[in-house]
C-alpha cells in the first residue's frame, strides 16, 4: 500500500512521525495487557465490593466482604499457615542456597555433576514435584519411612499428619527451588574478586568472619533479590498444596491462595475471593517495600 | 518485581571456579563430604520415581520397598499413556508453550522497540502503567480474567490458555532494557540507508538481540510448559488439558497405582528435562539473567 | 548530486540546549564543505539536521532545491559516514554495502553490479565475505564510506570519520577522501574538529562556535582573513598569539611592541600575530620588534617551535558578552609561541629579539572580537 502524497504535506508528516509508528508498534501489546491485565485489576477491585457468584448479575455489598474476612476463622488460619510457611521457607532456602553455591563455586572432581543434580529440579514441574514427594513421603510404602525405619525411627504420617504436613511442603518446595537460588548466587559470586574469595577460603580461625565481612557484602544484592522474590512466591504458594494435600489434613495446609481458589472456583464467592486477592496484594506490597527498605539500606551502608 | 539486570546477558556465565584447596593430608576435598549427600538427596526423588515406574504394582506396594526391581516393566508407560489422552496433553502443552513464546517474542519486541526508541504520545504514561501491572500478583486478576475468557468463548480450550498469555509486561521490560543498550548509530545508519522502522527492528535490532530473545523464549517456554493454576481454572475436558493439568487429572484417577502414576510423571517430565540437558548452559544463563522462575 | 542549503536554521533540543542558532549556509553542487569547530559547537547537530536524524526547530533545509526540513532520512537521498562507522555487525561487508540498495528495492543484478564497482574502487574485494569485527580500523572506515557511496546519494555526509584512526592511516585516508571526491564530484559535508583536516580537505570551511556560524570561505581565505578573533585563533597550528593592546593615533602598543595600524580606532584592541609571522631580528631590521624569553624549544626538523614569554598580556579567544576578551589573569608577561627556522640553535633561557613580518599583524575589536580591517 503506497500513498502518493506530496513529500512535505502535513498528512505525510504526521504519518511519518514517530507518534504513529510508536503506537502502531505498541498497540498489540498494550491492547493485550489492557484487556488481560489492567481491566482485570480494576474489575477485581470493583468485584471485592460486590457479591458475585460468577454467573448471575453481581450486586453491591460495600465493604461487607472485607468485614467478613476479618471475622473468618478459616481465612485467619490460612494467613497463619501462609506466614508460617514463608517464615520457614525463605530463610532456609536462601541460606541453604548460599552455602550450596559457595560449595559449587570451585574446581572439584565431579562438580559439573553436582551442579546438574542441584539444577535439575528447577525444570521439574510443581505438579510432578508434588506427586513424587507424595510417593516418597507415603506413610505406608514411602521410601523416607523406610530410611527412618533403618535408623530405628517409627513410621511418620508426613503429609497426612496435620502437625507435619506444612513442614513437608517446605522441604518439597526447597527441593524444587534450591537450584534457582543457587544459580543466582553462582552468578553473583562471579562478581566477587578472586583474591577476596580465596582470602575467605584460607583455613584458620578467621574463615567465617572473613567470609562475612568480605564476601557477604558482595552477595547482598543477590540475597535481597532472592529474599524478596522467595517471599512473594511463598505468599502465593498453591500448586504443591493442590497436588499433595488439597489444604488438608484438617485444613493444616490451607494457605491463602488455596483458600482464594476454593472461594472463587469451588464455592463461587467471586466477590469474597477478590477481597482475599486484594488483601494478599496489599500484604505482598507492604512486605516487599519493607524488605527493600531494610535490605536496601543495608546494601547502601556497606558499600 | 523482577530485577532483570543482575548480570549482563552479553557476559557468558562460566562459573569461574576456585581452585580446589584441601588440607595436605586429605586424600580428597572435604567438600565432597557435603556435596555427595546433597546430590544424592537432590537426585533421589527423580531416581526413585523412575525405579517405581518400572516396577509391578505389587512390588511398588510393598514395605520395605523393593529398591531394585527384578524385572523392568516398561509396559507401565504404555498403560499410563493409554489410560488418559497423554498425546493430547503433550500436544496442548506444546501449542500453549509455542504460541505464547511466539506471541511474546513478536508483541514484546514491537512494544519494547517503541518504548525504547520512539517518542510517541503518552508513551511514558503507558509504560508506567505497564510497570504497575508487573507488581500485581496473578491471583488478583484471575477471576476477572476467567470471566473475560469465558465471554470470549475460550473456556475449556487451548485458545483460552494462550490468549491471555500472548504478551507479558516482563518481556517488554526485559527487551526494552536490552534494546536501549544497543548503539543507536546502527539504527541511524539504517534509517539513512532507507530502512523503515519495521525493517530496522527486524533486520538490525532483532538479529543483534539473539541472547535476550533466547532468554525470553526459554523463560516463557518454562513458564507455559509448567503452568498449572490457569489451566486448572479454565480447562475441564481432558482432551484440552495441557501436560501439568493432565498429570494432575491422571493422579486423581490412579491414586494408589504408584507404578503407573510414576510412569506418567516421569513421562511428563522427559521433554523438558531433555531440553534442559541439551541446552543447560542457555537455561542457566537465562535464569541468572532474569532471576525468574514461575 | 545536488546543492544543500541551510536557511536560518535553529535547533533547540527538548531539554533546552540551543545547539544551532540561525545557521544560513549554501553549499553548491559538488563542493567539499567542512564544518569545523571545537567539540560541542553544534557542527554535528548541523550535519544531523541535513541527514534528517534531527528535525530543525525553525528554518529550512533544502537538498537539490527541495525543502527537506521535515522529511525522514530515507526520503532525503543522502548518505552518511558515522564517527564509529556504525557498520552492521551481523552482516558481511557485502551485505553492509548492499543493505541500502536492497531497502530501496534496487534490482538484484544492479545491486551486485554497484557493490562490485564500489568494492573495486575502495579495494574491498578480498573483504566482502568478512564481518566488521574481522576488519582493521582502516578497513572498517573504507567499508563505511563504500556503504554510503554505493547508493550514489545526492549528498555525502561525514561525521569526524577519521578520528578513530591512528595518525598514519589518517593521513592516508585524507588523501583517499580527496581522491574519491575528485572522482565522484559529489556534494560533501564533512564535520571535524581537526583544523588540519579542515584546511587540507575542504573546498571551503564553515567555522562554527557556540552554535553560530563564524565565517565561511576557502581555507586560504579563512586563514589569511579571519573574520574574528575566534576564527583567527582556531584556524592555524599552532594557534595565533593574541595580545592585549592599546591604540592611539594609528599605532597600537602591546608590551614593548609597537606597530603602525592606521585603521584601528583609539582605545583597547587585540593584536594577533601568527607564530610563523615572527622571525629573529637582523641587526638593522626596521620592522617592529619585541623581546622574547625562550622557555622551551621544540625542533621539528625544518622548523622549530619556541615557547616563551614577551612583555604584555594575553587576550582570550572566546569573545562573548559575558566573557569579554580582556579577562583572566593580569600578568604582565604573556606566553607566546614562535615558529622559526629549524637551523637556528636556540637554547632555553636565552633572550632574543623578534621582528614581526610587515602586514601580518591582525587587529580585533576588544569588545566584539571582530576583525578590524584596514
Amino acid at each position: 500500500m503506497t500513498l502518493s502524497l506530496a513529500p512535505d504535506s502535513r498528512l505525510r508528516r504526521a504519518l511519518g512521525s514517530e507518534h504513529l509508528a510508536g503506537w502502531a508498534f505498541a498497540l498489540p501489546a498494550v491492547a493485550l495487557i489492557v484487556i488481560f491485565g489492567i481491566v482485570p485489576i480494576v474489575w477485581s477491585a470493583v468485584m471485592s465490593f460486590q457479591a458475585n457468584d460468577l454467573v448471575s448479575a453481581p450486586h453491591w455489598v460495600g465493604v461487607a466482604n472485607y468485614r467478613a474476612l476479618l471475622h473468618d476463622p478459616a481465612f485467619a488460619a490460612s494467613v497463619r499457615h501462609t506466614l508460617l510457611y514463608t517464615v520457614i521457607f525463605v530463610p532456609l532456602s536462601v541460606a541453604g542456597a548460599m552455602l550450596v553455591a559457595w560449595a559449587l563455586n570451585r574446581k572439584l572432581h565431579g562438580v559439573r555433576f553436582y551442579r546438574l543434580a542441584v539444577f535439575v529440579p528447577v525444570v521439574t514441574s510443581t505438579v510432578a514435584t508434588g506427586i513424587i514427594f507424595l510417593w516418597l513421603l507415603d506413610p505406608v510404602f514411602g521410601l523416607v519411612n523406610f530410611f527412618l525405619s533403618k535408623l530405628g525411627i517409627p513410621a511418620q504420617g508426613f503429609l497426612s499428619n496435620p502437625n507435619q504436613a506444612l513442614y513437608c511442603i517446605v522441604a518439597m518446595t526447597i527441593w524444587g527451588w534450591l537450584g534457582f537460588d543457587v544459580i543466582i548466587y553462582l552468578a553473583a559470586l562471579q562478581g566477587v574478586p578472586h583474591e577476596l574469595i580465596e582470602a575467605a577460603e584460607i583455613d584458620g580461625a578467621g574463615k567465617w568472619s572473613s567470609f562475612r565481612s568480605v564476601v557477604l557484602p558482595f552477595l547482598r544484592p543477590a540475597t535481597l533479590f532472592l529474599v524478596v522474590w522467595s517471599t512473594i512466591s511463598a505468599l502465593q504458594l498453591f500448586d504443591e498444596i493442590y497436588v499433595t494435600t488439597r489444604g488438608g489434613p484438617l485444613g493444616s495446609t490451607t494457605v491463602v491462595v488455596f483458600y482464594l481458589y476454593q472461594q472463587a472456583f469451588q464455592f463461587f464467592n467471586g466477590g469474597y475471593a477478590a477481597a482475599i486477592a486484594y488483601v494478599l496484594f496489599l500484604a505482598i506490597l507492604v512486605i516487599t517495600i519493607i524488605q527493600l527498605k531494610v535490605g536496601g539500606r543495608r546494601i547502601y551502608s556497606n558499600t | 518485581m523482577a530485577t532483570p539486570t543482575l548480570i549482563g546477558a552479553d557476559r557468558p556465565l562460566d562459573f569461574e571456579a576456585l581452585p580446589d584447596k584441601r588440607p595436605r593430608h586429605w586424600p580428597f576435598s572435604p567438600w565432597h563430604l557435603f556435596l555427595i549427600p546433597l546430590s544424592a538427596a537432590m537426585l533421589l526423588p527423580l531416581v526413585w520415581s523412575v525405579i517405581t515406574s518400572l516396577e509391578t504394582s505389587a512390588d511398588a506396594q510393598r514395605f520395605p520397598p523393593v529398591l531394585l526391581p527384578s524385572s523392568l516393566h516398561f509396559e507401565n508407560y504404555v498403560h499410563a499413556w493409554n489410560s488418559l489422552p497423554f498425546g493430547h496433553f503433550f500436544l496442548n502443552s506444546f501449542l500453549y508453550a509455542a504460541a505464547t513464546v511466539a506471541g511474546n517474542l513478536l508483541f514484546c519486541s514491537l512494544a519494547a522497540y517503541a518504548f525504547a526508541r520512539l517518542r510517541f504520545f503518552g508513551s511514558n504514561l503507558v509504560f508506567v502503567l505497564l510497570l504497575v501491572t508487573l507488581m500485581v500478583p496473578f491471583q488478583v486478576v484471575i477471576i476477572p480474567t476467567f470471566l473475560i475468557v469465558r465471554k470470549l468463548g475460550l473456556i475449556d480450550s487451548v485458545g483460552g490458555l494462550i490468549v491471555p498469555n500472548l504478551c507479558g509486561v516482563f518481556g517488554i521490560f526485559l527487551l526494552r532494557q536490552f534494546f536501549l543498550s544497543l548503539p543507536v548509530q546502527l539504527e541511524e545508519a539504517a534509517r539513512i540507508d532507507g530502512a523503515s522502522r519495521l525493517a530496522i527492528l527486524f533486520k538490525i535490532v532483532l538479529p543483534l538481540s539473539a541472547p535476550v530473545l533466547a532468554t525470553l523464549a526459554i523463560i516463557q517456554f518454562m513458564w507455559s510448559w509448567n503452568d498449572f493454576l490457569w489451566p486448572l481454572i479454565i480447562i475441564t475436558t481432558p482432551q484440552h488439558a495441557p501436560l501439568q493439568l493432565g498429570l494432575s487429572m491422571f493422579q486423581g484417577s490412579h491414586v494408589t497405582q504408584w507404578n503407573l502414576l510414576m510412569a506418567g510423571t516421569v513421562m511428563s517430565q522427559i521433554p523438558m528435562l531433555a531440553v534442559f540437558l541439551f541446552a543447560q548452559r542457555w537455561f542457566i544463563q537465562s535464569i541468572a539473567y532474569t532471576g525468574i522462575k514461575q | 548530486m545536488a546543492d544543500v542549503s541551510f536557511q536560518d536554521v535553529t535547533k533547540q533540543f527538548a531539554e533546552g540546549t540551543l545547539a544551532v542558532k540561525g545557521l544560513s549556509l549554501a553549499i553548491p553542487d559538488g563542493e567539499f564543505m567542512i564544518l569545523v569547530g571545537p567539540s560541542g559547537c553544534g557542527k554535528t547537530t548541523a550535519l544531523r539536521l541535513v541527514a534528517g536524524l534531527e528535525t530543525a526547530t525553525s528554518g529550512t533545509i533544502t537538498i537539490a532545491g527541495r525543502a527537506v526540513t521535515h522529511l525522514s532520512p530515507r526520503d532525503r537521498d543522502i548518505a552518511m559516514v558515522f564517527q564509529n562507522y556504525a557498520l552492521y555487525p551481523h552482516m558481511s561487508v557485502q551485505r553492509n554495502l548492499a543493505f541500502g540498495l536492497r531497502q530501496r528495492h534496487v534490482p538484484r543484478d544492479e545491486v551486485e553490479r554497484r557493490v562490485a564497482a564500489m568494492s573495486a574502487m575502495l579495494g574491498l574485494d578480498e573483504l566482502l565475505r568478512r564481518r566488521p569485527a574481522q576488519l582493521s580500523g582502516g578497513q572498517r572506515q573504507r567499508v563505511a564510506m563504500g556503504r554510503a557511496l554505493v547508493r550514489e546519494p545526492k549528498a555525502f555526509l561525514l561525521d569526524e570519520p577519521l578520528s578513530n584512526l591512528d595518525a598514519k592511516l589518517r593521513v592516508q585516508m585524507r588523501a583517499e577522501l580527496k581522491r574519491i571526491h575528485q572522482r565522484l564530484n559529489i556534494t560533501t559535508i564533512y564535520v571535524t574538529h581537526d583544523q588540519v583536516e579542515a584546511m587540507t580537505l575542504g573546498d571551503r570551511l564553515a567555522v562554527i562556535s557556540g552554535g553560530e556560524l563564524q565565517q565561511v570561505g576557502t581555507p586560504q581565505d579563512v586563514y589569511e582573513h579571519p573574520a574574528n578573533v575566534f576564527v583567527a585563533h582556531f584556524i592555524g597550528s599552532p594557534p595565533m598569539n593574541l595580545l592585549r593592546a592599546t591604540a592611539s593615533a594609528g599605532r597600537a602598543q602591546a608590551g614593548d611592541l609597537s606597530v603602525e595600524l592606521a585603521h584601528v580606532p583609539d582605545g583597547p584592541c587585540v593584536l594577533g600575530i601568527r607564530p610563523e609571522s615572527l622571525s629573529l631580528m637582523a641587526p638593522d631590521d626596521p620592522r617592529p620588534s619585541l623581546d622574547f624569553d625562550i622557555e622551551v624549544v621544540e625542533p621539528l626538523g625544518g622548523e622549530l617551535l619556541a615557547h616563551g614569554f614577551v612583555n604584555g598580556r594575553l587576550a582570550s579567544p572566546d569573545a562573548s558578552e559575558e566573557t569579554p576578551l580582556f579577562t583572566g589573569d593580569s600578568e604582565s608577561r604573556a606566553e607566546v609561541t614562535v615558529k622559526l627556522d629549524g637551523r637556528l640553535r636556540l637554547k632555553a633561557g636565552e633572550r632574543v629579539r623578534l621582528a614581526v613580518h610587515a602586514g601580518e599583524v591582525y587587529a580585533f575589536d576588544a569588545a566584539s572580537g571582530a576583525a578590524l580591517i584596514g
